[in-house]
Order: structure tokens, then sequence, then C-alpha cells
């Protein structure tokens, strides 16, 4: 007996947020399959990749960083430097050094940068924020106003401070909103739920539905994701069918097999070679789970990603 | 005397008189083609423009205009030919404003603003959406004196609230020496009536560019201030026909109107107030638009933070101790009307903590008063139980117990920092109130030391209320309330279970009763308990409804089709992992073992409680086996459809001695049999099939007469 494929297009779709203006701006979402299904239906917008710089420069890079950056004077060199990478779609500024517990970098001075960064750059930019939910309402808040027509993505709009991201991103000023919640659907589902209870369009929110290492608890990471695309397509939640963007690199390069140092573990080998595996390994996974788009951190990582999307989507 | 009609069209009769002349004027010397426009706004004249959804651009237009305010000027005796007439009192004003700035003029100077431009509205909104503005106050006319008006604006300010202010009370307030601008949430427009229409200008834009709304759609316009926009009008008398037709406006778009005024007047409730005395305005108006101020910061001399929650103090650390084992004490919850609770009122009865001998035993009640339109009684329960939380918070504070079972106890540290009696009703007050404000408007805290006065309310008012609770609770059944709740709370970490929670029977966790699942509900309502109606039933006998089903399905994304709330066998409710007791069938006895989670022996299945538990984990619906709490093993709808109780074979001792009181309780009323858990064996008599079905043979336990269930 002849097998016939049966095609598993659903009726419903992805949202597409566009972030970004101009030439490069870039679509992220619009599918009606599961990731890479290119036997479905053909792909609507392929997986976008990023590349990560923080405000805090080069300072607590690892060497391999510091190497790929080598030559830069100022945060706002490597932002020029890293969208020049092969396979770079849109460039993720983190502004970690606003931390209350770390830095703590004024709000003005983040802000000043991050206006920099994007005058620099043509690529679309996303904001990352600094983990801490009331700086980050600060921060991320100022950032939307001042970033005004840049269309960016805000990232770290969480349950306890989306209002202010969420009014200031999504209503005043017509940025992207990124809703990040912690590995669980029904915590994602409700993120978005209150936003758009708030008034956000949901076609101005990407999801950050939380993301680990693999091997770190990555098995939740997966079937969360899963879950989330198998609801929004095959049961039409148009609660969940906000496109999901993950980053990767600060999970990846935090574990021991990306940072321990060839001296204490020669067996190991190459630390840099280590660190980009974790990412590629990462964000493969990630990508033919759910992801529509990653966040990375080393060029290399970058161009090989972009080259599986390439070849598979 | 005029009536209020009377005196709102004549108002709004003359202000469209006074516009109408004023355009005329303008065009005879600028002419029809004179471009007029707000500076710094991408709305042209905003209020018109929201209303009408027409950008007027020229006098020409504007003269054009008039023709469709004069559309909104109805004249018959209803409430919305005052109301729209208010609005068209508004839109004039606008008109009569915008003149104001013709050719480039610059006609307000400090201290007032006039019209405000588009980027502040877009700064406001942010705080107005996330509550950090709670309020928009907007004071019109001349206070009875300086001081008044000075006081009235300050209790706004230290609220968090945004002022604005029109006419006489600007000078007023600066005579009094205040500091007015935007950067202190003061801002005066200015000092003719026709300013007011600036606030309101913020007010429509807000709804364009944080709404969504768009312009001409005067009823979403409408919709989103009244529900969105928290201002209010505080108009001082006297009130003159044409602020009286603006104060209409403002009705119209949900702003309530406070006044002094009390002539030639009708008040109309929640819209139209008057309040004689001024120094209640703060008070009414937010109590009239439904505004709640956020607690940021608790006012005890010691730190509070669940970082001390585990502390304990030792006999010889502590300054006084309140042991409701010893003496008389309680705490309680009460639910009063909103007129009975003066909001943050914190009352003690009795010596304070320094007229008690140290290291001494005492009395203490403490009993918080609440009120809100959304509360309800069967939430109180759910309050107190955080209280134990609460007290705990406070660096040097004790509390263990619930009810008139507490014990508290204060340390000499805590004493020395300068904490009183007081401090308690402030936590209590400050917490009940930031984390229930839902439904919790205002909140009140009494407490008691006297020793008399504690004993004579413990016996009177709070074990009434406690017995009427457990009433209420035991009187609740499946059949008596119209819906059941969903809880999804563990499916952070097992994905496809679904917890559906009955008077009857409690989530598998046994933290989740029906009440505490309706309280999640109506405090969070999009959280993880959900609303399940039970209007389509399948079976009542083993609790199947499609409504149930369909439920079921949705929370699981599609994992489970079917759950059945009384039957083990059929469709059994699924597990996450975090189940008290699970229970499963003993095919020798024709019964249930049951064994809970503290129990590290053997049962008769041959299978230990981890065994069992990876049987039913993970949200699988395994036939025979079935996770729960332990309050629902003496429910009425305990595998009811299987014949409910008295399959019940085998449990282990302590978890018998738990539940015995309440089991044998409902083997009376069901079955007429007296000491059933006599009957029920555990591991001190046997974990052996054939040794059980001996002892039961030998008690004459009912399972062994009844169909077999496995068929």
């Amino acid at each position: 007996m002849p097998f016939n494929a049966k095609s598993m297009k659903f009726n419903a779709n992805i949202n597409t947020v566009e972030i970004g203006t101009g030439d490069k701006a870039i679509k992220i979402g619009g599918e009606n399959t599961f990731p890479f299904y290119t036997f479905d239906a053909p792909t609507v917008n392929a997986p976008k990749v990023g590349i990560e710089i923080s405000d805090m420069g080069l300072a607590n890079e690892p060497d391999c960083i510091k190497a790929v950056y080598a030559g830069c004077e100022s945060v706002v060199d490597m932002a020029k430097k890293a969208v020049t990478f092969e396979g770079v779609d849109f460039l993720a500024l983190k502004l970690e050094g606003g931390d209350p517990n770390g830095e703590n970098k004024p709000t003005e001075e983040l802000v000043e940068l991050a206006k920099a960064v994007a005058e620099a750059v043509d690529a679309p930019l996303v904001i990352e924020g600094c983990k801490n939910v009331e700086k980050d309402a600060e921060l991320l808040s100022k950032c939307a106003e001042a970033l005004q027509g840049k269309n960016v993505l805000l990232m770290s709009s969480k349950e306890e401070n989306y209002k202010s991201i969420g009014a200031s991103a999504g209503l005043a000023y017509n940025q992207k909103v990124g809703a990040e919640s912690s590995v669980d659907i029904n915590l994602a589902k409700q993120l978005n739920v209150l936003l758009s209870q708030l008034g956000v369009n949901s076609q101005a929110v990407v999801m950050n539905v939380g993301s680990a290492a693999a091997g770190y608890g990555f098995e939740y990471v997966i079937s969360t994701m899963d879950r989330i695309k198998a609801a929004a397509l095959q049961q039409g939640d148009n609660t969940l069918q906000m496109p999901i963007i993950t980053p990767v690199a600060g999970d990846a390069w935090g574990v021991k097999e990306a940072s321990a140092s060839e001296a204490d573990v020669p067996e190991w080998g190459c630390v840099e070679s280590r660190a980009i595996d974790m990412e590629v390994a990462t964000a493969a996974a990630v990508l033919a789970s759910a992801s529509d788009a990653v966040i990375l951190k080393h060029p290399v990582s970058v161009a090989t990603i972009s080259k599986m999307i390439k070849e598979l989507a | 005397m005029s009536t209020i009609f009377e005196r709102v069209f004549r108002g709004n009769d003359a202000v469209y008189g006074l516009t109408q002349n004023a355009i005329d004027a303008a065009i005879a010397q600028y002419g029809a083609d004179q471009p007029v426009s707000f500076p710094n706004t991408a709305y042209c004249l905003p209020c018109y423009y929201a209303v009408s959804g027409v950008k007027v651009k020229t006098l020409g237009e504007l003269k054009a205009a008039m023709d469709v305010v004069k559309t909104l000027m109805g004249r018959t005796e209803e409430l919305n030919s005052v109301l729209f007439s208010g609005v068209a009192t508004a839109l004039c004003a606008e008109f009569i404003e915008v003149l104001k700035y013709l050719n480039g003029a610059n006609p307000y100077e400090e201290p007032c603003y006039g019209h405000l431009a588009d980027a502040i509205i877009r700064e406001l909104g942010v705080p107005l959406v996330t509550g950090d503005i709670p309020g928009v106050a907007v004071i019109v006319g001349s206070a009875p004196t300086k001081e008044d008006a000075a006081a009235l604006i300050k209790s706004y300010q230290a609220q968090g609230i945004l002022v604005t202010l029109v006419g006489g009370c600007i000078d007023q307030a600066l005579e009094a020496g205040m500091t007015l601008g935007y950067g202190v949430r003061v801002v005066p427009l200015g000092r003719d009536v026709t300013s007011v229409i600036h606030v309101v200008s913020v007010a429509l834009r807000a709804a364009l560019i944080f709404g969504n709304v768009t312009p001409g759609d005067a009823g979403a316009l409408i919709a989103y201030t009244k529900e969105r926009v928290p201002a209010f009008v505080n108009a001082f008398k006297p009130v003159d026909d044409v602020v009286l037709t603006a104060g209409a406006g403002a009705i119209c778009l949900g702003f309530p109107v406070i006044s002094n005024e009390d002539e030639d007047i009708v008040p109309i409730p929640g819209a139209l107030i008057g309040e004689p005395d001024v120094a209640n305005f703060n008070k009414v108006s937010l109590e009239a638009r439904n505004i709640k101020i956020k607690i940021t910061k608790i006012d005890i001399p010691l730190a509070f933070a669940s970082a001390f929650e585990g502390e304990i103090i030792r006999k010889k650390d502590m300054q006084v101790e309140f042991d409701g084992s010893r003496k008389d004490c309680f705490e309680l919850v009460k639910t009063k009307e909103m007129s009975e609770v003066e909001d943050h009122k914190i009352e003690l009865i009795g010596p304070d903590f320094d007229e008690m001998e140290e290291g001494s035993k005492q009395n203490i009640a403490y009993i918080v008063e609440v009120a809100g339109k959304n509360m309800q009684s069967d939430f109180e329960p759910v309050f107190e139980r955080k209280f134990h939380s609460y007290l705990n918070c406070i660096e040097g504070v004790m509390h263990t117990g619930q009810r008139d079972m507490i014990r508290v106890r204060v340390s000499k540290n805590a004493f020395a920092e300068g904490f009183r009696a007081k401090h308690i009703g402030e936590v209590l007050y400050a917490k009940t109130k930031s984390e229930f404000e839902a439904v919790v408007d205002k909140c009140q805290v009494t407490i008691v030391t006297d020793p008399e006065m504690v004993a004579k309310l413990r016996h009177e008012v709070a074990i009434p209320a406690f017995d009427a609770r457990d009433d209420r609770l035991n009187n609740l059944t499946d059949e008596s309330v119209p819906v059941y709740y969903s809880c999804i709370m563990c499916q952070a970490f097992s994905p496809s279970h679904v917890c559906v929670v009955t008077p009857e029977r409690l989530g598998l966790c046994g933290a989740v009763s029906w009440l505490d699942a309706k309280a999640t509900n109506e405090l969070d309502p999009s959280g993880p308990c959900q609303v399940i109606t039970k209007e389509r039933v399948i079976d009542e006998e083993v609790g199947a409804y499609e409504d149930v089903d369909e439920a079921v399905k949705k929370f699981s994304q599609g994992a489970l089709e079917h759950v059945t709330l009384y039957s083990i066998m059929k469709d059994p409710m699924t597990s996450c992992g975090c189940f008290e007791c699970i229970c499963g069938i003993e095919p020798f006895s024709n019964g249930v073992v049951i064994a809970n989670r503290e129990y590290a022996g053997q049962t008769p299945l041959g299978m230990t409680f981890p065994e069992l538990a990876s049987m039913t984990g993970g949200g699988v619906q395994t036939p025979g086996f079935m996770g729960h709490g332990k309050h629902f093993i003496a429910s009425k709808k305990f595998m009811k459809a299987e014949g409910g109780i008295e399959r019940i074979v085998w449990m282990p001792k302590d978890l018998k001695d738990t539940v015995a009181e309440r089991l044998n309780a409902t083997a009376k009323e069901l079955y007429g049999i007296e000491n059933f858990t006599d009957m029920v064996a555990d591991e001190t008599i046997t974990t052996d099939p054939e040794e059980l079905v001996a002892f039961l043979t030998e008690k004459g336990h009912p399972a062994l007469g009844l169909e077999p269930m496995l068929a």
C-alpha cells in the first residue's frame, strides 16, 4: 500500500510580529505548522537569529568573546561590529548593569546607551532588562520612550511589572512587548491575558516562555514549548498564538560545560568550542520545539544556527 | 428656584452663545482660513476630534463644528439631554480655549499650564495604568478658605493623586505658600472655568492613545473614560449654571462631581454628590470613584519581611505572650457594610504592651473589619489564615495557631524598638488591604487586651462566628452549589492534570477546598482556579457532566477528555503527584485500601505509598487507583459510584485515627453502621491479603457483600 503523507497544516496561525524599521526589519512568527514541517506547508517566516551584547561591554565576558570584539572601544563599537557577523538578523542589547544588586547603573545612563546603539546600527533592536523587576519596570519604560519610532522589542515584562512595561511599550510608544514567564504554559497564558486586558494588542506581543541550557532541566522547557505551540495551532488558543523568542546565550554560557577552564578540566578540551557547542545545541533544540527567534552570543553559533535554519526552513 | 434641567440648559445656551460670538469675532478679524490649533498635539482639537472623529484645522471649520455641537443640545427633560448638553458645553469650552492660542499666541503664563502636550499624556498614562497615580482630582472654584484649599490639595498629593486646579483655588494655593507644578503633581490649568477642558482633553487623548478608541466612537470613548480614567471633580460653591453644565459633561464621561453647594442642586447618587464639609471631599471622592490607594510602606518600627517568618522567640527573650490555650485570645475577620467601617482606623481597647508585666501571659483579640463592594463573608477564613504569615513576617514577633487557639509572642528587642499593640493593627491593615485589594475597599482593626472584654467577645462574637463558618462548610454539598472550580496550580510539574474542586471533594493536595478555590477565582480572575458550570448532567450517580468534561479538556490542553467526580473505576479524576492519600482496589476483599504519604510501610496490595503513587501520578487515569485529600475520606461522595466509604477495608493506623470521628459519622448516616473504623484493618492487624479477608469476615465488613468492582 502506498504511503500517503497527510498534511498537518493547521487552521490557526502564530501571529506575525515585525521588529525594526526599513529594509532591515524582521518578521517573526506567522507559521501554521510545527517547526520546520516544510512538508506540511511552506515556511512563512524563517526563525530569526539575534546576537547579544551587554551594556557592561566586555567586562564580564570570557576571553573568546573579548577576542571577537577586539579593537572595540565602546558598547556602540561592539554593536556596530556585532551586526556585521554572518547570519545576524537582529541585535539584542542586554542592560544587565542596571541591576541594583550589581553595578546599579542609573536608568538615564542606560537609556542614553540604548539610544546611542539604536542610532549606530540599522538592524532591528531587542532590549533585555537587568532581571530586577522594579528596575526593569522603570528602565524598559524609559527605553520605550527614548526609542520611539524604532519599533524595538522590550523583553522582560513579567507578571510583577507587566503593567508598566506593557503600558509604555505596548500602549504609549507603539513598541513590541516581550512577555516573560518561567517554563509554565499556564503562566505564559495568564501573562498574555493580563497584557491584553491592559489593552496591549496581542499582535504586538512576543513571548519568552523561559529556557535553560540543554541538559539542565531542559525537558521542562521543551515540553512547555511543545504544548504552547500545540495549544496555539491545534486548539486555536489565541491567547497563546504569540511568537516565541528565546534568549539562549545567558543560559548556555552560564553552565560549567561552557565555562570550566581548560586548566581545571583538560579532558573536556577547548573552552570556546564547548561554549559554542552548548549554545548551538540549546538553540537548535528550542528552534525545533517552538521558538521563532533565538538570541546567541558567539558569532560562530550565530552562523551555525543560521545555516541550520536555511537548510531546514 | 429652577430645576436642574433648566439650569443646565441655560448654562449650555449661555456658553454656546459666547462661543459663537467669539468665533464670529475671530473670523471677522483673521478670516475663515486662519489656522486653529493647540500646541504640541497630533490631535488638533483633541476633545472635538475624539467625540466626532473630525480634525478641525481652521476657523471656518471651527464654525462648521458649532452646528455639530448644536445637535448634542437636546432640550427634553431627560437625563441624556442633560449629559449631552454637558458634553456640548465642554466642546464649546475647547473652542473658546483654542481661540486663545490663535495666531501663535501664548495665553498661559506661570504658574498656569493651559493646554497639556501629548508627551505629558504618554508619560502620565503609564503611572495611571499601573496605579502609581491612583486618580486625577479636578478642583474647580474657590474653597471656603485658603487653608481649606491647601489641606484638600495636600491630602490628594499625599495619596499620589494628580491634582488639577481651575479658578480661584489656584491663587488660594499660592497664597497658602504651596509649590505648584507638574513635578509635584499639582497642575494649575487656568483661572477661567473653560480651562477645565485641558484636563478633559488629557482624559480623551488617553482613551485614543492607551485605549485604541477610534476617534468618533463616542460610546467606546465614554466607556473608556468611565472604566479606565479614575478622575473626579471637586466643585466649590457657588456652582453657577455654567459650572453645573460643565459638571454634567464630567458626569457623562463617568467622573463624579462632589460639591459643597447646597442651593438649587439635586444630588444624583454616584454622580453628583453634595458634601457640606470640604474636609470630607477626599474621602467622599475616593469612595465615589472607587479609588483604592496602594499601601507601599507599613508604618511599624521593625523590619517586615518573609525572612523573619520562621523566627522563634524563646521564653527568656519574650517581653509578653498572648496564649490562647491559657487566656482568652482570638483573631477574627468580619465583613461589614461600607458605612460601618472607617478606613485605616486602628483602635486599642485595654492596656498597651508597656502596661503589661515583662514575661507575662496576657489576653488579646484582634478583629479586622472589612468592607467592599465585592467582599463576601466566605473570604473571611481565607484572610484569617494569612494572619499567621503576616504577623510572623514582623521581626521579633512570633505567631502560631488560628482562631481562638493562637499564641503570639513579642520579643524584648521588638518592644525596645517601640513595637506596641497598634502596630499589630498596622500590619494587619496594610497586608489585608494590599493583598486583597480586589475585594477590600475599607479596613479597620480593633485590638482588645482588656481581659473581661476579650472573654466576652470571644464567647459572644468569635466562637459563634467560627461555628457558623463550620456549619456553612459542613452544609455545603455538591448539589447545593451552582458551580465547581478547576484548579491547575500543579500544572507546572504535572502538565495534563486538572483538579475539579467541589464542596464535598477538595483538591487532592488537601490544601484547596471549594471555598478556597472560589476565593482564589474572585481574587485573581485569570488565575489557576476557574469556574466550571454543572448544568449538563450526563450521569449524576458517577458525577459525570458535559461541562466538567469540556473544562477538563480545555485545561489539560486536550490530554483528558472525560472525568467523573465520584468513580474510581470509570474515568477517575487524575492526580498531579501531591496527593495526601492514594486509594487502590483490593481484589480479594472487594474493597479499597488507602495509604497516606506519611505511611512508610507495606499495604495489603503488596505496594508501598511510593509504589502506589507511581501508578497514578502525572495526570494519567488509572482505573482502580486515585489520589485524594485526607478530608475526602469521610465525604459522602467518596467513590460514591462504587458504593462509597463502605468499600474502605484498610488504612494505616495514624490515618484511621485522624479521620475516625468524621468517617464513623458518615458511615452511621449512610449505612447505620456504628464505629465503622473498627471494621477497617490497619498495619497493626495485617498487611497480608488473606489475613485481611479473614479479619473482615470476622468483623462482618460490608464490602465483602458488595458487587465485585472488577466486572
